[in-house]
């Protein structure tokens, strides 16, 4: 996020697209509410009926996959009606013709088309959206998981620069991150691509200052993204894996693809705290601390570095996940030498200029947002208030591609998926709760009336959705939450594993799959 | 001005402006108790606990909507303040129903948290359950087998239909605990330098030396025999408690850092002299009470007489003893029970207890009286020996000769002694005959030196030890267990070394002792009598687990235990059998707490007797009490989605709620606000069954494992198990908001099904190994595979749920160790 959690008291606007906070962050999502409370406008941009769209000034149903053509519209009734921030988009934005260029043909109709929206909801969300105000865009995983994520993700911040709303309190881009610590292992370099603080492989003055650090000679071409490793274990180019705290077994999309790269590769090692499928194919398994047996930090979604203190003991002969790398690697004869977490923390401030100023002892009482340049440097609440990180903020415009999967005749209904409030993932941790399995027992493919009467499914009939890939069995229930030709389910149930149905078709930078939408075949069963 | 100066009790404050004088208080660190207060949402039904004194006003002002004004003169601590809180808080007593302990901790002698430790059996935390029980009572394994268990006499389940099996659970969990070689890490205080000497190596000498080391002190225990153990050992055979059972308990308090010198008798081999000679900083006597008092009628002296403790510590000590295959037991008590039980182990074919009363009227705890007959033991009872003669030219060698007894006229309290019925003598043909008539702590007075012959003794040869102080006459010389109460059960003996040891600590220490754990206790009826039978209108009837026993007349052959045990089946299954009387918000009540406060005397304000409204189990995750609610509408303004109603249909005279409602609305999220709001036990989280009872608990800072927003919470720690977790307010980024996930979803911390063990793929299957080998067998394949196909063939998974450092870590294996790019996460995934 450039701004931060609490940074909502002060926003005027929300602009919510692809995001339900309400299930996926439910702290942040009642922020929201109570700012919508409060008075402030909020714009949800869904093809769900989430609770917040019921709650919203205005709800616009998209049709999925259509947003880098809704974002584009809005640009363009922006610059036609002249509704953009000339003083910023000059002082501090660069390539403005090009954004202007490409601009030109999202008109109002045109988009309207693709996107299934009035004009009048676009005209009405633009004008809101450019008028003066502090006004947040928020976005989650409906916007990034499909193979043009990296283009909405651009088109987004386009318009939050077209319109000034960047560097100011209460307004910002604002990606509400996944996992507890997706910001933190991005940051910490576990990329294929970047070192730690996002130091790409071509810095070479940086590889030198590693190199210098950690004593080894270190391989400067890039490496192999998660997701296209099962194909390339499938092909004899990769021959040992070591998994560390996922499950790619259920959580992959395509996973009928990743099961059968995980019985092919020759060797593989899984660390975890249970026994997950993905642990149950390997050779060896190592077992872990969790969150509440070891210490370390986490960094949430806005940037807050925050502490993890050890609780309890881990059972049995389970170890720290960071004193099982010192020990394996002291195996292979690279001695890492860290007697703590803390420890590790200190070489990692030392490489990282976000992380610079911070120090465990700064954290006891309250976490701190990256950067923080020295040590008595308070953290950084709302990012690129004076400069952009790479200067000038760069206009990036993108065409509108269209899904990789679109309905035909066999695959008639569009699939997406979401999270449900009560469970987390594969529920490997929440399904332990017994009270929480009661609040959400199982599954349901929620599906729209209007299908449901076509198709002569009634509540609680059990369906089979088959994609292209593979089918699951599930109950179904009728709901206008469901957008019209399109059927949700909540992926965290391991009894119905959607992921058998999911999209492994990559976006061409980030190599994020298109979990969030296939196109499916549905009969009862 | 953005600020005002006040005077809160004397002291100078300085405020923002605009606050409350209940959130200037706060600020400034002075307490003013609130049951009603949410911050930012006062009520529109007071509990006027925050009432103050400002100069200037007649009547008292609510802290928590009277603004701090600039040279205002606040009073927040009066006799006039005191009285109207007691009065708002006597009327809240009056209806507030439901137990704060429940009867079994109340009735057991040693105060044991029994509810949380069935609660902690209940889930499988079986560890925990034996570190509760070692808070209070370090012998789990043989009060486990032989506790006479008041607790059950109490236990409320006797209403539906038995009581729990408690003390069956606690043996349980000590034996599972030893099957599975657990080490409880029991935490010791740092070194105080001081030292003890113990006298007595028995129950309450073994208590006392745990509790004092546990306090850091430095410990010897003087044991006379060579076997450490005292009544343990010698007053109940192998087939009460088997020897490794014994042994271990023994060791695992030993482990804490004990000395111990045996086979040394006091008097002989030191004196309290030569204790307070080696700078011992006091003493503590538990020498027990070993002394037989003697059979006094003619004959006795044969060499086929025994008295009984002698008696059972030649047996116990492997001594072989001809006992014939007759025998008599003299006398009723607990002691006596053992003996003829012990007799029928030796090969005795016939043993007959003889005692001058009823059986009712026996000392002996009626279930061992019970076991002893089972296992064949007769009983002639309503008789008393006269004299003991050899027997010649009979089968037998001994000849008893006994009277009947009748009871006597009453006396003048009513009671009827038993008296001879002249001419009634029979006689009893035996072999041999053991006395139990009861045990002192010492024949006349100790021996051994002047401070040894000046010890106080009672009529009843025991030694007098101040029952405040536990002191002996002699200063810093303290006396516990059967030495000073006369022979009780080991759970008493256990409850009075405790106590000493709160005693003693104070003395070494020079401090105050702490005081007692406080009576206020809210119940729903002391005796069986009073409680309402609608308590249990949804209770099914279960019947208690049965403990698998040998039968009789195969164990009376042999010194094996008789009673096997619980399997973790039955175990689970009993405790699940617990009612949960005691609140489970007994740590965080804030009734309780003002009441006690403000010096509440409920027994005379009243308390509610009956339920009227009985327990609401339809949420998904929490228990709604409304028997239990004050109506401080807490929960209704703590909830920050507006999904929860609290409604009365009317209120009564004194203002409280008629025709109660609290209802979750369809949108509650089950986040758990309204339950950590609560202020007494009206909300309840259904997995917290452990009620929290003065036992440590550490909270621990920390961040949600779950999603990217990383609300900061607390996870509430006991020993080694993780209570419950909640949130602290003025915290960013959640300022104590949680989710569901957050404030629940934690059970996988210390499931059953954690990884505990490295595993290795062997023949196709999946096996336990060493991290040694799991680590070298790693590398191994990693170095082949590097050394035939390139670093690049190796790709690794990095994990965005682990933490920063072991990110940090992962990759830099990878590029190092491995020599790869080849690492990433599901950050797009």
């Amino acid at each position: 996020m450039t701004n931060s959690i609490m940074d909502s008291r002060n926003t005027d606007l929300f602009l919510m697209i692809g995001s339900n906070p309400d299930t996926g962050h439910p702290t942040i999502g009642m922020r929201i509410h109570q700012a919508v409370k409060r008075g402030a406008k909020l714009i949800v941009v869904d093809p769900r009926k989430t609770r917040l769209a019921e709650n919203a000034d205005h709800w616009l149903r998209i049709i999925p996959g259509t947003d880098v053509a809704f974002l584009n519209g809005l640009m363009h009734i922006i610059l036609e009606e002249d509704l953009w921030d000339k003083k910023f988009v000059e002082e501090r934005t660069e390539d403005f013709d090009e954004l202007v260029q490409v601009m030109k043909k999202y008109t109002p109709d045109y988009v309207s088309e693709i996107t299934g929206l009035s004009t009048e909801q676009l005209f009405t969300v633009a004008r809101m959206y450019a008028a003066q105000g502090r006004h947040a865009i928020y976005h989650g995983m409906g916007i990034t998981h499909y193979v043009t994520g990296t283009d909405r993700v651009k088109s987004i911040a386009n318009l939050a620069m077209l319109c000034g709303k960047v560097g100011v309190e209460g307004g910002g881009c604002n990606p509400l991150r996944g996992q507890n610590n997706v910001q933190g292992a991005c940051d910490m370099g576990a990329l294929f691509n970047n070192l730690p603080g996002y130091t790409a492989l071509d810095n070479v003055d940086l590889f030198d200052r590693y190199e210098e650090v950690w004593q080894v000679k270190l391989p400067r071409t890039p490496g192999k993204p998660a997701t296209e490793v099962w194909d390339n274990v499938l092909t004899g180019d990769i021959r040992g894996l070591y998994i560390f705290g996922e499950d790619p077994a259920v959580a992959d999309p395509n996973i009928a693809h990743v099961q059968k790269a995980l019985e092919k590769v020759d060797f593989l090692v899984v660390q975890d705290i249970f026994l997950t499928d993905t642990a149950k194919a390997a050779d060896i398994v190592l077992p872990a601390a969790c969150f509440a047996e070891k210490d370390g930090t986490f960094t949430n979604t806005e940037r807050r570095v925050q502490r993890v203190r050890k609780a309890v003991n881990p059972p049995g002969q389970a170890r720290p996940d960071w004193q099982i790398f010192c020990d394996l690697s002291h195996k292979m004869g690279y001695n890492m030498g860290y007697k703590s977490a803390e420890d590790v923390f200190e070489e990692i401030r030392s490489l990282l200029p976000q992380y610079k100023g911070i120090r465990y002892e700064r954290l006891e009482e309250v976490g701190l947002q990256w950067p923080v340049p020295d040590e008595d440097h308070p953290g950084t609440p709302v990012l690129h208030t004076e400069s952009f990180t790479r200067g000038k903020g760069l206009f990036i415009p993108e065409d509108y591609i269209p899904p990789v999967e679109q309905i035909d005749e066999e695959y008639p209904m569009y699939f997406t998926t979401g999270r449900d409030l009560a469970r987390y993932n594969f529920s490997s941790m929440t399904g332990k709760t017994a009270e929480l399995n009661a609040i959400s027992p199982e599954a349901k493919a929620q599906i729209n009336p209007a299908d449901a009467e076509r198709m002569h499914i009634y509540e609680g009939d059990w369906i089979r959705m088959t994609s292209r890939r593979g089918s699951v069995e599930m109950v179904a229930t009728i709901t206008d939450r469901s957008q019209e030709g399109t059927i949700f389910t909540t992926y965290n149930h391991i009894e119905a594993l959607v992921n058998f149905l999911t999209l492994d078709a990559l976006d061409r930078l980030s190599r994020t799959p298109e979990y969030k939408l296939c196109t499916i075949k549905v009969e009862k069963v | 001005m953005n600020t005002v100066t006040l005077n809160i009790n004397g002291c100078e404050v300085v405020a923002e402006k605009d606050l409350t004088i209940l959130e200037v208080a706060r600020r400034s660190d002075v307490t003013i108790p609130t049951l009603c207060h949410v911050e930012g949402k006062p009520s529109d039904t007071p509990c006027q606990m925050c009432v103050v004194e400002v100069e200037g006003r007649d009547e008292l002002m609510r802290s928590c909507v009277t603004l701090a004004k600039e040279g205002m003169v606040v009073n927040t601590v009066s006799d006039r303040i005191t009285a109207h809180r007691q009065e708002r808080l006597g009327i809240l007593a009056e209806t507030h129903f439901g137990d704060c302990k429940a009867p079994c901790n109340l009735t057991c002698p040693g105060q044991i948290n029994v509810q949380g430790y069935i609660a902690h059996v209940a889930k499988g935390q079986y560890e925990e359950a034996l570190r509760l029980v070692m808070e209070r009572n370090p012998m789990p394994f043989s009060v486990g087998r032989v506790c006479p268990r008041f607790c059950e006499t109490r236990c409320r389940r006797l209403l539906v239909d038995e009581p729990v099996s408690i003390n069956h659970l606690k043996r349980f969990v000590a034996d599972w605990c030893m099957t599975h070689e657990i080490e409880l890490k029991i935490p010791k205080d740092k070194p105080t330098g001081k030292r003890v000497a113990v006298i007595g190596g028995g129950p309450a000498g073994l208590t006392a030396a745990y509790f004092l080391t546990r306090r850091g002190h430095d410990v010897t225990i003087y044991e006379a025999a060579p076997k450490l153990g005292g009544a343990l050992r010698y007053g109940f055979l192998e087939y009460r408690i088997p020897r490794d059972v014994l042994d271990y308990e023994i060791n695992a308090i030993l482990r804490l850092g004990i000395s111990v010198k045996l086979s040394q008798k006091w008097g002989v081999d030191f004196t309290i002299q030569s204790l307070k000679d080696q700078g011992y900083d006091a003493i503590f006597i538990a020498s027990g009470a070993g002394v037989d008092i003697p059979l006094n009628i003619k004959g006795c002296v044969n060499p086929h007489v025994y008295s009984g403790m002698n008696y059972l510590k030649k047996v116990a000590e492997g001594k072989k003893l001809d006992m014939g295959k007759r025998s008599a037991v003299l006398g009723g008590n607990n002691i006596a029970m053992e003996i003829a039980r012990t007799l029928l182990r030796q090969g005795v074919e016939e043993v007959t207890v003889v005692y001058p009363q009823a059986r009712v009227e026996m000392p002996a705890h009626q279930r061992n009286i019970r076991e002893a007959g089972k296992e064949g033991t007769q009983f002639l009872l309503m008789a008393s020996p006269v004299e003991i003669c050899d027997a010649e030219n009979e089968p037998t060698r001994l000849k008893l000769e006994v009277v009947r007894m009748k009871l006597g006229k009453p006396d003048d309290k009513g009671k009827r002694s038993p008296e001879p019925i002249p001419g009634s003598t029979t006689i009893l043909q035996v072999d041999s005959i053991v006395s139990s008539l009861g045990q002192l702590a010492v024949s006349e007075h100790f021996e051994g030196g002047e401070l040894e012959e000046s010890i106080a003794l009672s009529p009843r040869n025991m030694i007098v030890a101040n029952p405040r102080s536990s002191q002996t006459n002699i200063d810093g010389v303290f006396a516990g267990g059967d030495a000073a109460t006369g022979p009780k059960s080991v759970i008493q003996a256990v409850v009075s070394a405790r106590r000493a040891v709160t005693n003693m600590h104070a003395y070494i220490m020079g401090v105050e002792k702490e005081p007692a754990d406080n009576r206020f206790n809210f119940t729903r009826g002391k005796g069986f009598d009073d409680v309402s039978l609608k308590n249990f209108d949804d209770v099914k009837v279960t019947l208690r687990e049965k403990m698998p026993t040998r039968p009789p007349e195969i164990c009376r052959q042999d010194f094996d235990e008789v009673k096997l045990g619980f399997t973790e089946k039955m175990a689970i299954r009993e405790a699940e059998r617990c009612l949960s009387c005691g609140c489970t918000a007994f740590e965080r009540c804030d009734l309780k707490k003002l009441s006690i406060d403000n010096k509440v005397n409920i027994n005379k304000t009243g308390m509610g007797t009956t339920p009227i409204y009985g327990k609401d189990y339809s949420h998904p995750a929490f228990i709604v009490d409304r028997d239990k609610c004050v109506f401080c509408k807490r929960c209704e303004r703590a909830c920050e989605y507006d999904a929860l109603t609290i409604t009365a249909d009317s209120l009564d005279e004194k203002g409280r709620p008629l025709g109660l409602g609290i209802n979750f609305k369809e949108n509650c999220v089950s986040c758990g606000a309204c339950v950590d709001n609560c202020s007494t036990g009206a909300l309840n989280k259904k997995a917290q069954i452990i009620p929290i009872q003065g036992e440590e608990i550490k909270d621990v800072r920390t961040t949600c494992p779950y999603c990217g927003a990383g609300c900061q919470m607390l996870l509430r720690v006991k020993g080694d198990t993780i209570i419950e977790v909640t949130s602290e307010k003025h915290l960013a980024p959640n300022y104590g908001a949680l989710c569901v996930k957050g404030r629940l979803g934690h059970e996988f911390i210390q499931h059953k099904d954690r990884l505990r063990k490295p595993l290795i793929r062997k023949n196709g299957m999946l096996v336990e190994t060493t991290w040694d080998e799991a680590l070298e067998y790693t590398a191994k394949k990693f170095f082949d595979i590097k050394a035939m196909h390139g670093p690049d063939s190796i790709a690794g998974f990095s994990c965005a749920r682990a933490t920063n450092e072991e990110n940090y870590l992962m990759q830099k294996f990878m590029r190092t160790s491995i020599g790869t790019n080849n690492i990433d996460h599901c950050a797009r995934l």
